[in-house]
């Protein structure tokens, strides 16, 4: 049951709406939205203006100095002879596909084991998010730089081992590994979704099934997963939606420029470039439109399959 | 899909009890100025320049550059303002790396600043879209200046950049680090390119492990150009084409494999982080290079980040003569002023005290090259530092060994440089023979200077 389903619930009231009520409605509704003005303000002319301005503009040809100029279908035809956005798309999805499982694993794997009631959970849980904040700030992409450069940390740890690591950022089989690593890293917000969702587990399923002798896995495998799929799947839309936008991370890492050699050329960085960089601003609307479609056949994918794998229990 | 169930409490619970009229009023009036306040806050940020009510006029002022650009520029200013009291200058500067993204988006918001720093990789590109201020209108004083530097600044859209210095290319030496390894400084008005390879990997094998003879070239197109214009071609052409072939490009990448191969240079990874650094980190600054390719106006930052003396060395010729280095003038960079400023009286004045005052030239020394201004030159060379000292006697030797003027980049000349690191690291990894990443990128450079 969604949320608005069970707001117009609310507002079915039995017996007949009097004239006074219903004029007295209409200035609750007033207030309402004179109390919602400031974030509608906001919302239209920092969100909406702009995206249908860029829904405009992906339909141009427009450099930023002089006023765009309508060439139609134009800039979507280019995308398709475009090698490198080609390839930027490879790299996005390869970061989306790897990231994502491997980071939602981690995050379960990691809230298994804080639900364990250890103690100082709340010390061990801030610990583990800690990543999360940190993580898309520009300060951590650095960092990062640093531990997977050619003598940072990583190599000299391996060097002590008489192995002679390659410099994982620099070198284009290995960076965009390091940058999915990185993301990985930051399992922190799904962590905590999932903690919660552990806690609204009934025990007395755990409890039945000690008693018809079931081992921990089969008790991981046959209820903490089925019903814990529900949050898998909201951490899942989120997550790949987050993914698919990523940005920060591969524009630090590799110092604004996608390389070495595009590896980790993610579509939002090509996007940047183009209309940033190379004043091809109607041709970088039109990319960002072309991912909102994506992502978009991303989460209805999602949730058309959810139906075969999500399990609710009310 | 409840994922968090609110109790049920919640939910149940009716309407709140209703309020009076007049306090219902009193609430709605404090929700309008709350309103009001929020869009006024929010239309209250940005917003180009404008001058106050006691006619003081603000412009803003943005460039490129590290700290010791920054300390010597803000002083420049600070002279300024003391002689025009009315006018006030405000400084944004930054990295280079961020520097276009910043302008091409403040211009596309009619944001730009009043004086802009310009390069002659970009000078084109703005010209032509009648973003720069046509400044020969103005009254700028430019009978002093360099002739070359001045016709560096001239198009068919009019004077859009007064030079603000000129530079060479140049090879630095850290001779620290050929000290350390015994090995004798290369004699640079003889040396040829199969010198320049031989003394790298020999300083390389004789330092410590990390410690290279030279820095590759490849990550930018000043090293592609002089190596071009020694073979008799050249990076563009006058009437705005590429002046080379691919097989052009693919012999430069052959050579530079070929010093990665000797190890001459840092192996490909080292040279991808390399490019990322600044100035002050670079190979040369921090004791890792013997040899490094910068432009001559960088010589006093480099010296004060390595804290120690580096020499300017010609670029290594073909034939190990002098003459054939076919170097050139540079304009280091541009004093341009954006078309849509609203002051261009004042903004005229401030580019002329750069670079045309005595009084700015004295601030400013050689940190943007050496001064266009023949007078100006004469009158600060007793204040020039040791460092400023050997880039304008190396300005002054090469005088006689320049090749012709290179034609100016065209448009969408900015993303040239862009490619070429992108395919130089292609061939360092061995992911593409020299020769197709020579087809490729010449094709990706004609479509992005076409366009």
């Amino acid at each position: 049951m969604s949320a608005i389903s069970e707001l117009s619930s609310m507002s079915r009231r039995k017996g007949p709406v009097t004239e006074e009520e219903k004029r007295a409605n209409r200035r609750d509704n007033k207030a309402a939205y004179i109390f919602l003005l400031p974030w509608l303000v906001g919302l239209v002319v920092i969100t909406v203006g702009p995206m249908l301005m860029s829904l405009y503009l992906a339909f141009t040809d427009y450099n930023l100095l002089q006023p765009p100029e309508w060439t139609g279908l134009d800039n979507f035809t280019r995308m398709l002879g475009d090698a490198r956005l080609h390839n930027s798309l490879r790299v996005t999805f390869t970061y989306v596909l790897v990231g994502v499982p491997l980071q939602l694993a981690v995050a379960l794997l990691i809230a298994l084991v804080l639900d364990k009631g250890l103690r100082g959970l709340p010390f061990y849980r801030s610990v583990f998010y800690l990543p999360s904040l940190l993580g898309g700030s520009v300060a951590v992409a650095i960092l990062w730089k640093q531990i997977f450069g050619t003598t940072g940390l990583v190599n000299q740890v391996l060097a002590m081992f008489g192995i002679a690591g390659p410099g994982w950022i620099s070198d284009p089989s290995t960076s965009l590994g390091s940058i999915i690593l990185l993301h990985v890293w930051t399992f922190g917000s799904p962590m905590i979704i999932f903690l919660a969702g552990l806690r609204q587990i009934p025990n007395m399923y755990y409890e039945a099934a000690e008693v018809d002798g079931a081992t921990t896995l089969q008790k991981f495998w046959r209820i903490t997963l089925p019903m814990l799929s529900p949050i898998i799947f909201f951490n899942l839309v989120l997550q790949i939606i987050g993914s698919f936008q990523s940005f920060t991370q591969a524009f630090i890492v590799s110092g604004g420029n996608g390389g070495p050699s595009d590896s980790t050329m993610f579509f939002t960085l090509y996007l940047y470039q183009k209309g940033f960089g190379q004043f091809d601003m109607g041709y970088a609307s039109a990319m960002a439109w072309f991912l909102l479609v994506i992502i978009g056949a991303f989460t209805a994918v999602n949730f058309i399959a959810s139906k075969y794998w999500v399990f609710y229990d009310d | 899909m409840p994922l968090f169930p609110r109790p049920a409490t919640a939910a149940a619970s009716g309407a709140p009890a209703k309020p009076a009229k007049a306090k219902r009023r009193l609430r709605a009036t404090a929700a309008v100025a709350a309103a009001a306040a929020a869009v006024l806050a929010l239309s209250a940020c940005g917003g180009p320049a404008q001058s106050s009510a006691d006619g003081k006029v603000e412009l803003r002022f943005s460039w490129w550059g590290g700290d010791k650009r920054a300390q010597v520029t803000q002083a420049a200013i600070a002279a300024f303002e003391a002689e025009n009291p009315n006018i006030k200058i405000k400084a944004e500067y930054g990295d280079w790396s961020g520097y276009w993204d910043k302008l091409a988006t403040q211009v596309a918001a009619n944001d730009a600043p009043d004086i802009i720093q310009m390069d002659e990789k970009y000078i084109t590109e703005y010209s032509t879209r009648g973003a720069l201020l046509d400044l020969s209108k103005y009254g700028i004083d430019t009978s002093k200046l360099d002739e070359a530097a001045l016709n560096a600044g001239k198009s068919d859209d009019g004077l859009t950049g007064i030079a603000a210095g000129i530079n060479a290319a140049t090879i630095l030496a850290n001779p620290a680090v050929f000290k350390a390894a015994g090995v004798a400084l290369p004699d640079d008005k003889t040396w040829t390119w199969e010198d320049f390879e031989r003394i790298s990997a020999e300083v390389t094998a004789k330092s410590p492990k990390g410690t290279y003879g030279a820095a590759a070239y490849g990550t930018d197109e000043a090293s592609l150009g002089v190596w071009l214009r020694q073979n008799g071609k050249s990076l563009y052409t006058s009437d705005g084409k590429l002046g080379f072939e691919p097989s052009d490009i693919a012999g430069w990448w052959d050579f530079l494999k070929q010093l990665s191969e000797k190890k001459a240079v840092p192996s490909a990874s080292e040279v991808v982080e390399a490019e990322a650094a600044p100035l002050d980190q670079s190979g040369l600054a921090t004791g890792k290079n013997g040899l490094a390719f910068w432009w001559s106006n960088q010589l006093p930052a480099l010296e004060k980040a390595a804290g120690g003396e580096l020499q300017v060395l010609r670029f290594p010729s073909k034939t190990g003569k002098a003459a054939n280095t076919q170097l050139w003038y540079k304009a280091s960079q541009f004093w341009s002023a954006s078309s849509r400023t609203k002051h261009p009286e004042e903004v005229a004045k401030f580019i002329n005290f750069l670079a045309n005052d005595t009084k700015a030239g004295e601030i400013l020394l050689a940190d943007r090259g050496v001064y266009p201004n023949s007078e100006v030159r004469a009158a600060i060379q007793a204040k020039l530092t040791p460092a400023d000292v050997k880039v304008v006697k190396f300005i002054d030797q090469i005088k006689g060994e320049l090749g012709e003027a290179p034609a100016p980049p065209p448009k969408g000349a900015g993303a040239i440089q862009e490619i070429i690191k992108r395919y130089s690291s292609e061939v360092l990894f061995n992911r593409l023979s020299t020769q197709d990443a020579g087809t490729k990128a010449v094709d990706e450079m004609n479509s992005a200077i076409s366009s």
